[in-house]
């Protein structure tokens, strides 16, 4: 018998079940961070499709309706296009494949929007969409901001695991949780008071400004204070010549590193550039990232408005500029030159108008996105129209990340039927986005709205990954990690989940899910309740529609022909006579399903 | 019902030994070296021998690990440390007292929180290995600046260097320097799945050609439930989720997380049968998670006959190095847990009387600037690293001493340090000591071919 998932109590952290805690608070006022950015919703995805795609169903990319009479200049926002599949509509598996990429989860009445929308007008609904409920809002409503849980991290992760699980708006959620895979900050390292609101603040930058432009989401991480704390631009100050004191490098070198550009001169393909000596060419050197170093100093919290614990506004304004303890010695990198005595907050702009114009954001960003959402090793050609989209959203916008997710996700490569048998194809499902598409899968709800999920991280016995816990800026796993003595390896194909799986994550994940689906996760201290799989337990006693289903819902159709002969006739030695064994009957055919091979690799 | 896995590897071994000579494309220079010595390459082992690397992630401050101690050099680095100096007075303790000073009279203390490994070093036990870091050759400050030799790729980095310290190689890399010490000794191991093992993440360390890291959690292998025990009662279900798990794919993704579990499956027994009965006396606190996964690791060298090995590489580690922040707040409860784990360790294999068979070494991203911003230090380059274990030739420092000093003659820039002694020669001398004969270093770290010092003799 296995036995039960042990309730999740937070470690070595105030108590975070007692129910006075979790009263409802006062709700603080809306926060809503302008999404910025213009475009509306897709790229012109003609443009650098230059080696023959493979054909979905005729891709005629429709041109904007031209049609004025010339010379009459069009007014920029013209509504570009995404490029529209005609014919046929998509069916009911390649709408749930395109649902699984774009958001965390397919239900029945989503695959027929898909299919009756088509997949650009469902999609710029899903863009244009207001922003749910916000992270700080739900802490706020949760009673959280008092002194006993400023110390806190566990209010975070409720905070995380609600948003991505119950929010309505799924796919500015995963994209959101993409980007707080990219601009790192991990929950486990801001050591301040006030922390989950901190966390709660940063996710919710991501979540406003995930379908905004990517220059001004750059500037609200930049200045966002779990950032600050994170990687030290919070209290980072300027050179003391008398002791030798340096400005901190973290943030110089790891924005360029890592939120934009990356250590080498990329081509628009993400191909690396090749210099004179057949090497590549480095993007910067450690003498850059001393110098812009400087631009970060002097930034601290802003306590506008703040009151302790209550309402901590020093985690959730932009932090802002003490001129006294700012560098403002020349900044030289990139190419850039920002001159000595620039006003700090100028300086900060132009810095980041540099980075922001790099020729290596497009396909750095880009090709990242494409491997969080839809496959681990794109081709070149397919990293290069996503970066062109980026470079351009066809109205002269850069940095339109609309667009550019649009690009990521209509791409003819990306809705390739044809890719399903290709053996390099796909990316790992991350462990934490296989618990999130079963709990939306089958509408779990959490105990009195308190989501007390917790930290997932524990390798052996829980997800080894939890939302913002990542152990460093560098993410759970690296863009080019490549799992040694694989046949990934052989072919030099990157791989990047894999560096969370080994022999203790794969059996991990197994014991937790045969726990989770059926007694759902600390279920009696307001964690997940264990769903009713009303839908499931409809079908048991056809084990062929019962699998069915489950494969369209939870692997878009994926799984083999063999794999479902296998889960059906096992589950079908269940008696399902009695309500326990027609539920063990659906329990068994998810977990067989979600532990197959076919299933971890989203296709 | 499993191939066994050892047939399985060895079978492999063979088939890429066979291949290598058509390999032209793959311009690694382990390839290269590989293809050049087929066969041969691989010792033969009549005792046990175990290398434990400790890994410090995030770059561990050398300024702060190793601390200058005699009043001249104190007051230089005092100086430089603005706001993250230790206190001269708080070492007096730990001020180590070599069987060969350094010259200058320079007296070097370990930081306070050390204080547990200072008995190993006076016990002759314990080595302190100066400056060490990732060159591709002997590199003096002028070639450095004139950029007039190979220099290790992406420099100051984390992850790059981290993987260039396990593997000469950046992000991307699929060998490391244990996994190829685990590829020779493969053939010793009558079960070779055993030969690399990691207690923490995975890690490109233990990588080898056909070794390949076993991962093993720190309270032991975890057991697959629903194998175990059914799946909602069902023994069908199980039986159905063995061969779905398990099951073969044309993906190579899927084959890959496929291959992960049927190792997991096939070494679980065999692990928890020479791990559970274990009972060590000496203390490991299981508040430090290094010190557990050190606890794993002495568990399995007690249990080495049932998982029927002579030769193993391990792997541990604990994080939090990068102190650009606090570090006079965090980084000295980091060593204490370092200090505390590795005492614990080498006490578990003095009680498992196989201390003289084993050996650990520290390492990490790079070292840390000498200059302070305020509370912290930034990406360095060398750093200084300890050796322990009952074969060390302990109480000495191996390799130069650094003067104290920002841009001075050992650094390329606020204190961070132009090694002086390279990783390559660092790892030929534990792979010696492994058994890795000298024609066969240049399989284990490539650029050893670039020193005349091969054996730097610590161990």
């Amino acid at each position: 018998m296995d036995t039960d998932v042990i309730d999740e109590s937070p470690r070595s952290e105030t108590d975070a079940n007692s129910a006075t805690a979790l009263r409802a608070g006062a709700s603080a006022a809306a926060l809503l961070l302008a999404a910025c950015g213009g475009g509306s919703g897709g790229g012109d995805l003609s443009t650098g499709a230059g080696t023959t795609p493979p054909v979905v169903a005729s891709p005629p990319v429709v041109t904007p309706p031209v049609v004025v009479t010339p010379p009459v200049v069009v007014t920029p926002p013209v509504v570009v296009m995404p490029p529209v599949i005609v014919t046929p509509a998509p069916t009911v598996q390649e709408a749930a494949r395109f649902l699984l990429q774009a958001q965390f989860s397919a239900s029945d009445g989503e695959i027929a929007a898909v299919q009756a929308q088509g997949y650009p007008v469902w999609l710029s609904a899903q863009l244009n969409a207001p922003a749910t409920r916000t992270g700080w809002d739900w802490l706020m409503s949760r009673g959280f901001n008092t002194a006993t849980f400023a110390a806190s991290t566990f209010p975070a992760d409720y905070m995380v695991w609600n948003q991505i699980i119950a929010s309505a708006d799924g796919v500015r959620k995963r994209v959101a949780l993409a980007f707080s895979e990219i601009f790192v900050v991990s929950s486990a390292s801001v050591p301040v008071q006030s922390r989950s609101f901190a966390m709660a603040q940063y996710w919710d930058v991501l979540a406003a400004g995930a379908f905004g432009n990517y220059r001004a989401l750059l500037e609200e991480i930049t200045l966002n204070p779990a950032m600050g704390v994170f990687l030290n631009t919070k209290g980072n100050q300027k050179a003391d010549p008398a002791t030798g004191r340096a400005p901190d490098e973290n943030y110089s070198r790891e924005v360029l590193q890592i939120f934009s550009i990356g250590l080498y001169q990329l081509n628009l393909d993400g191909s690396n550039k090749q210099g004179g000596d057949g090497r590549p060419v480095e993007t910067y050197d450690q003498a850059s990232i001393s110098s812009l170093a400087q631009v970060f100093t002097g930034y601290d919290y802003d306590t506008t408005g703040s009151t302790r614990f209550t309402n901590p506004l020093e985690v959730r304004n932009r932090m802002k500029l003490n001129a006294s303890l700012h560098a403002t010695g020349q900044a030289d990198f990139l190419g850039t030159t920002i001159p000595a005595n620039t006003e700090g907050t100028a300086a900060l702009r132009l810095a980041l108008d540099a980075i922001f114009n790099h020729a290596n954001v497009g396909p750095f960003i880009g090709k990242q996105l494409i491997q969080r959402l839809v496959t681990s090793n794109p081709s070149p050609a397919y990293v290069a129209r996503v970066a062109g989209v980026f470079n351009n959203n066809g109205a002269d916008v850069r940095g339109d990340l609309k667009a550019v997710v649009a690009a990521v996700l209509l791409d003819a490569e990306a809705r390739d039927a044809a890719k399903l048998s290709v053996p390099a194809w796909g990316k790992q499902r991350e462990p934490m986005l296989r618990l999130v598409q079963w709990a939306r899968t089958f509408g779990v709800a959490s105990p009195g709205d308190a989501w007390a999920v917790g930290d997932l991280s524990d390798p052996a016995t829980r997800l080894g990954q939890s939302p913002l816990r990542s152990q460093s800026v560098f993410n759970f796993f690296r863009p080019g990690y490549v799992p040694p003595n694989t046949s990934l390896a052989t072919q030099g194909l990157t791989a990047p989940e894999f560096q969370l799986t080994n022999e203790s994550t794969v059996a991990g994940y197994l014991n937790f899910m045969l726990t989770t689906i059926r007694a759902g996760f600390n279920n009696n201290n307001g964690g997940l309740a264990p769903p009713t799989y009303t839908a499931e337990l409809a079908l048991v006693n056809d084990p062929t529609a019962l699998t069915d289903r489950l494969n369209l819902l939870l692997c878009a159709g994926q799984l083999s022909a063999a794999t479902l002969a296998t889960i059906r006739t096992s589950i079908a030695t269940i008696s399902s006579a009695t309500a326990t064994g027609a539920l063990n009957r659906v329990y068994a055919a998810i977990l067989l399903a979600m532990a197959s091979p076919e299933y971890l690799v989203q296709k | 019902m499993w191939i066994n896995q050892s047939e399985k590897i060895a079978r492999r071994a063979f088939l890429r030994r066979a291949g290598q000579l058509g390999l032209a494309g793959v311009a690694t220079p382990w390839a290269l070296n590989l293809a050049a010595i087929g066969e041969a390459a691989a010792f033969t082992a009549t005792d046990y021998k175990a290398i434990v690397c400790v890994f410090l992630y995030g770059g561990n401050d050398y300024g702060n690990t190793l601390v200058p101690f005699d009043n001249a050099n104190y007051a230089k680095y005092a100086a430089i440390r603005t706001g993250i100096a230790t206190p001269q007075a708080s070492l007096a303790g730990t001020v180590l007292a070599p069987a060969t000073p350094l010259p200058g009279g320079m007296q070097l203390a370990l930081a306070p929180e050390l204080a547990p490994l200072k008995g190993i070093f006076d016990a002759g036990r314990m080595a302190v290995q100066l400056n060490v870091g990732p060159l591709i050759q002997p590199t003096t400050l002028a070639q450095y600046n004139a950029k007039s030799v190979p220099l290790p790729p992406k420099l100051f980095s984390h992850n790059d260097q981290q993987s260039v310290w396990q593997s000469s190689l950046p992000e991307g890399s699929v060998l490391g320097w244990g996994g190829r010490m685990g590829d020779l000794a493969l053939s010793n191991n009558g079960k070779a799945t055993f030969t690399c093992v990691s207690v923490t993440g995975n890690a490109v360390y233990l990588a080898g050609q056909s070794a390949q890291a076993y991962q093993v959690s720190s309270g032991g292998a975890v057991p697959i439930n629903g194998l175990k025990n059914g799946v909602y009662g069902s023994a069908a279900c199980a039986t159905a989720l063995n061969s779905l798990i398990t099951q073969a794919s044309s993906n190579y993704m899927e084959s890959a997380y496929s291959q992960t579990t049927q190792r997991s499956i096939t070494a679980e027994g065999t692990v928890t049968a020479a791990t559970s009965g274990v009972t060590l006396a000496t203390p490991f606190n299981t508040a430090n998670p290094l010190a557990m996964q050190l606890q794993m690791v002495a568990k399995m060298i007690a249990g080495r006959s049932t998982l029927d090995v002579k030769r193993q590489v391990f792997m541990v580690s604990l994080g939090g190095f990068d102190t650009h922040d606090f570090l006079p707040q965090n980084h000295p409860v980091l060593l204490g847990q370092v200090a505390e784990a590795l005492k614990s360790f080498y006490d578990a294999t003095k009680e498992l009387g196989i201390d003289d068979k084993v050996t650990a070494f520290t390492a990490s991203d790079f070292g840390r600037t000498l200059a302070s911003n305020g509370d912290g230090s930034d990406h360095g380059w060398g750093s200084h690293h300890f050796v322990l274990g009952g074969a060390v030739n302990g109480k000495k420092y191996y390799g130069t001493a650094p003067a104290i000093a920002v841009n001075g003659a050992d650094d390329v820039g606020q204190g961070r340090l132009l090694p002086t002694t390279s990783v390559d020669q660092f790892a030929a001398t534990l792979a010696s000591w492994f058994g890795v004969s000298g024609s066969e270093l240049k399989l284990v770290v490539p650029n050893i071919v670039n020193y005349s010092t091969q054996n730097l003799g610590f161990v």
